[in-house]
């Protein structure tokens, strides 16, 4: 039963997609219909139009999954030979460099804003 | 009929390396990098090209969109929490999507990366509909923005842990927003395994950093 709910929550899901859709198409903004969706399933709960349980497990099994997702486009990388060369060794590496230091300095921002955050509230 | 054979063999593979993954807990077996080479190697065999395979299994990348959608769930439940910790949110992803274009741009310069791969790599630490997107209105390729997203969360996904860690990060909050800042969805994954609060956190940051991305592309395509 939990997978025919699960499947029946997704298919309601995409009712916000479309709107999404609807929405960029009255919006001229670089935001895409999935983004749009986002919002009017956010104001759709806040608002009390849906229940939470209509959406939540069928959302908690997207999420879950997200990686399913990705590979078809992960398969795609063959297409650029450029990848598998020295070039993309060097990108890798930036990537590796760059994400770290991205990660490092968010935590960091977010540590020292909490800690400070702390010491006031005692 | 070729797009659901596509679909069920790229959904068991995906458990099948999900399941590896889990057993070994290497990174080098992370399903993101494990399945795709299981499959390349499977239609190198089968003589199917990688634009049939990707068309036939066109309804999983499609559920994207409807995942993009379903983040409105965890927003929806944790509000409380989001309207306490808005300012640290908000600082620290405004911090975090500065230096990861700033930092890619530069370090992009100094491999003498081709102005084409510049523009489709910026936006790589974001999640992937919007950072086509984003590609698209900087003039980048969206196809080759996916694959720089899907590297980011793979490394990313093997050195967050390992950053958290050297830095002694203790707070939920900071482990939750540098996982989702730095690895988009597949950073939000990892969270999962810190726990409830990193997770939440890590989602948000997802979010947040998809938008305020969105914004610095739209003020790069007005400024230059």
């Amino acid at each position: 039963m939990k997978i025919i709910k699960v499947i029946l929550q997704i298919c309601f899901l995409h009712v916000f997609l479309i709107l999404g859709a609807v929405l960029k198409y009255f919006i001229p903004l670089p935001i895409p219909a999935s983004m749009f969706g986002l919002f009017v399933l956010f104001v759709a709960l806040c608002c009390n139009v849906i229940k939470l349980e209509w959406v939540d497990q069928g959302a908690k099994w997207l999420m879950a999954e997200l990686l399913l997702f990705f590979i078809p486009s992960a398969v795609g990388i063959i297409n650029y030979q450029e990848i598998f060369s020295l070039q993309g060794l060097a990108i890798v590496f930036l990537i590796v460099i760059s994400t770290m230091i991205v990660m490092g300095i968010t935590a960091l921002t977010a540590e020292k804003i909490s800690a400070k955050k702390k010491g006031e509230s005692h | 009929m070729i797009i659901v054979l596509f679909t069920i063999v790229t959904y068991l593979i995906y458990v099948l390396s999900k399941k590896f993954y889990k057993k070994l807990n290497l990174a080098i077996f992370h399903p993101l990098l494990l399945a795709p080479i299981l499959l390349i190697a499977l239609i190198t065999i089968m003589h199917v090209s990688a634009n049939e395979y990707m068309e036939g299994s066109k309804f999983l990348s499609h559920m994207l969109g409807p995942a993009t959608v379903a983040f409105a769930v965890p927003i929806y439940k944790n509000l409380s929490i989001i309207k306490k910790y808005i300012g640290t949110i908000v600082i620290s992803i405004t911090t975090g999507t500065l230096v990861a274009m700033i930092s890619t741009f530069l370090l992009s310069k100094l491999i003498h990366l081709s102005d084409d791969f510049i523009v489709s790599i910026l936006p790589r630490s974001i999640t992937t509909p919007i950072a086509m997107e984003v590609s698209k209105e900087i003039g980048g390729l969206p196809t080759l923005t996916t694959v720089f997203v899907i590297i980011t969360g793979i490394v990313g996904g093997i050195v967050g842990p390992k950053v958290i860690k050297w830095l002694s990060i203790k707070t939920p909050i900071a482990k939750g927003l540098a996982l989702g800042m730095g690895a988009h969805g597949v950073g939000t994954n990892k969270a999962l395994e810190y726990g409830k609060q990193e997770s939440v956190f890590s989602s948000l940051a997802m979010i947040f950093a998809a938008l305020f991305t969105l914004v610095w592309g739209a003020l790069i395509t007005t400024f230059i």
